[in-house]
């Protein structure tokens, strides 16, 4: 019985979100330009720092046992795991605002969870660029290193790039629902967003503080590092890959929690 | 008939704990360091029932709580102390669920989906309140006798006029069919046709399906249409709860008579205006004992003389002065929200 609730529930909310995404998309189909321009800008942002990996590799024929291709495998890992968080959870960029402004007691008045109804609210195109770019870097590097093509693979890789793609969506939440408590949350959230550049970097370059941070604190060891090594370490793979799934998920529900518990006390400006 | 009330509050008070925040760069870093709260008292002890399909104008000056009251009624805010029952239920502990019962309208904030037509909107607003085809169907139609605003279904919300969007968003309060819908000055901002066609729009949308609308407005004009019953409140209290008519007899008398006696400038210097105030003002006691309630003074370049005609006619006051003074232009205002407000407070009417 409440299994089926809950997959009653489920359906509903997936039912409203395919409604929202589809006349989203169908209202931004009418400016083409937006459309064209904000994935070309993207997609420039990501060759602009392409080329700056490519020159590091020109002067160093691999960081630390990693090659040219590894590295190229974990940056494109780690753009298509970073795409969720920019396609579904970009309107955690304007919360700041709306909480500042007192617009955002406009979402209070629904008989639906809020946290759901705040992000649904805005899909980013741009999202679209990032993802082929990665998909992209990450086909080329795949067929240079010579790994394999099977179904079970496929399946790893779907799994990791889920639950890598939790971890920043988690960093973004948390970041973005300060301002529920602290007036300058801006600068922490583009803090919190700079770390993702270092996601594509294996973690054992780093010293063992920001090895430490970057696993258990601000846990972006996970977006790529952590779940590419199934593919390019399979001998040697650490207990914290296979447990990435499970810490992933325990994230992103520890920061809806405390997301939602912001937004539950929000009680508005004056109007 | 024995009705049971839709909302009950009883015994209300809200409490804000508010920083005090000291001065200067100094100040704030010691507040960080000892923080030193005030406790401020946004709604002392209110108690009222509202009956199903009653529209109550909720008013009072900028700040007396109306937002907080709504808020209250709304689940966003829970109260310090006393209860609150919405369709018997108790707002702030599940606030889902009366979501479900309630609409409401925050003056200029919609809550249409900017990019979308609105029709689209309506057709998401219909699956997220689970609202049956039939009752869909019905009030579209509905709807569309009442505005006529099929036309206006497939243009982006964001394209709208704000009144049309308004127009709209009271629409879509409404489209559930909540028990109560709460208006937060609705007509804020809005032309004069606009705002007769939100009037109408809301008597009607009452009159058919019988909803309860609480309304706070600072447009004398929408309590005149829209409310029979009134409840002021000022400073967190309710100071007024009462049928329209009652403030009607009270204060229909009043009157405010502007004069101008020089359309020249050099003429209209505030102390010039404020001697002749004075003059006038005594003048007049001289000449109508009677009327105490009579009051002048300057406002611009105009004089406003204050007057209750239960006392005094208004063209015996102006008979009088047109004797000695040659009066260039002359207006008469009703009394407006604010001052009935003042008034009551003042004059505390029960």
């Amino acid at each position: 019985m409440k299994i089926k609730k809950k997959t009653n529930t489920l359906r509903y909310y997936a039912h409203i979100y395919r409604m929202i995404l589809a006349q989203d998309l169908k209202s931004k189909m009418n400016y083409r330009a937006d459309f064209i321009i904000s994935n070309v800008g993207i997609i420039a942002t990501n060759v602009s720092g392409f080329i700056a990996f490519w020159i590091m590799f020109q002067n160093f024929p691999s960081i630390l046992n990693w090659t040219y291709y590894e590295m190229m495998f974990l940056y494109g890992f780690s753009l298509i795991a970073l795409t969720p968080v920019q396609l579904f959870f970009d309107n955690n960029w304007n919360l700041r605002f709306q909480v500042y402004s007192g617009d955002f007691i406009r979402y209070c008045f629904r008989p639906i969870n809020l946290f759901f109804y705040y992000i649904s609210e805005v899909f980013d195109i741009k999202g679209i660029g990032q993802f082929a770019f990665g998909a992209g870097t990450l086909i080329y590097a795949w067929k240079n290193l010579g790994l394999s093509v099977t179904p079970l693979i496929i399946l790893k890789l779907i799994i990791a790039l889920f639950s890598a793609s939790l971890f920043m969506i988690a960093i973004m939440n948390i970041a973005a629902a300060t301002c529920f408590w602290i007036t300058n949350s801006g600068i922490v959230m583009v803090f919190m967003f700079n770390f993702k550049d270092y996601a594509r970097y294996p973690i054992t370059i780093f010293n063992s503080i920001f090895r430490f941070i970057f696993t258990f604190i601000i846990p972006i060891a996970f977006i790529a590092y952590y779940p590419s090594l199934i593919f390019l370490r399979p001998d040697n793979v650490p207990l914290l890959t296979y447990l990435s799934p499970f810490i992933g998920i325990i994230f992103f529900y520890i920061s809806y929690k405390v997301w939602i518990t912001g937004a539950m006390q929000y009680s508005g400006t004056g109007s | 008939m024995n009705m049971e009330p839709i909302i009950q509050i009883k015994n209300v008070s809200k409490e804000f704990k508010v920083l005090n925040r000291r001065e200067g760069l100094m100040g704030s870093i010691k507040d960080l360091f000892s923080r030193n709260y005030k406790i401020i008292n946004a709604i002392s002890n209110i108690t009222m029932d509202i009956m199903p399909g009653e529209i109550v104008g909720y008013l009072g000056p900028n700040g007396a709580g109306k937002s907080t009251t709504i808020k209250m009624m709304t689940g966003v805010l829970k109260p310090t102390s006393g209860e609150i029952l919405v369709n018997g239920r108790v707002p702030y502990e599940n606030r889902t669920k009366n979501a479900q019962n309630i609409g409401v309208v925050f003056g200029q904030r919609t809550q249409l989906w900017w990019a979308l037509p609105v029709i689209e909107s309506f057709k998401i607003l219909k699956e997220i309140y689970r609202i049956d085809d039939k009752v869909y169907n019905d009030n579209l139609e509905l709807y569309n006798n009442l505005v006529g605003v099929k036309e206006l279904y497939s243009k982006p919300v964001r394209q709208m006029s704000l009144g049309q969007r308004t127009l709209c968003d009271i629409l879509a309060a409404f489209l559930h069919n909540p028990s109560v819908v709460f208006l937060d000055e609705p007509t804020i901002g809005l032309d004069v046709t606009m705002k007769s066609k939100i009037r109408e729009l809301i008597t009607e949308l009452n009159r058919v399906k019988n909803t309860t609308v609480i309304l706070t407005t600072h447009d004398m004009g929408d309590v005149d249409a829209l409310c029979k019953r009134i409840i002021i409140i000022d400073k967190g209290t309710r100071i007024y709860d009462n049928s329209i008519e009652n403030l009607k007899d009270y204060f229909g008398a009043y009157r405010t008579l502007k004069l101008m006696f020089s359309k020249n400038p050099e003429d209209n210097t505030e102390e010039n205006l404020n001697k002749i105030a004075a003059e006038i003002q005594t003048s007049l006691h001289k000449e109508f004992p009677s009327a105490e309630n009579i009051a002048v003074c300057s406002n611009e370049e105009w004089i406003d003389i204050f007057i209750n005609e239960d006392e005094i006619k208004m063209m015996e006051i102006m008979n009088f002065i047109q004797n000695t003074r040659n009066i260039v232009d002359v207006k008469i205002t009703e009394i407006s929200t604010e001052s009935v407000i003042k008034k009551i407070y003042e004059g505390g009417v029960k």
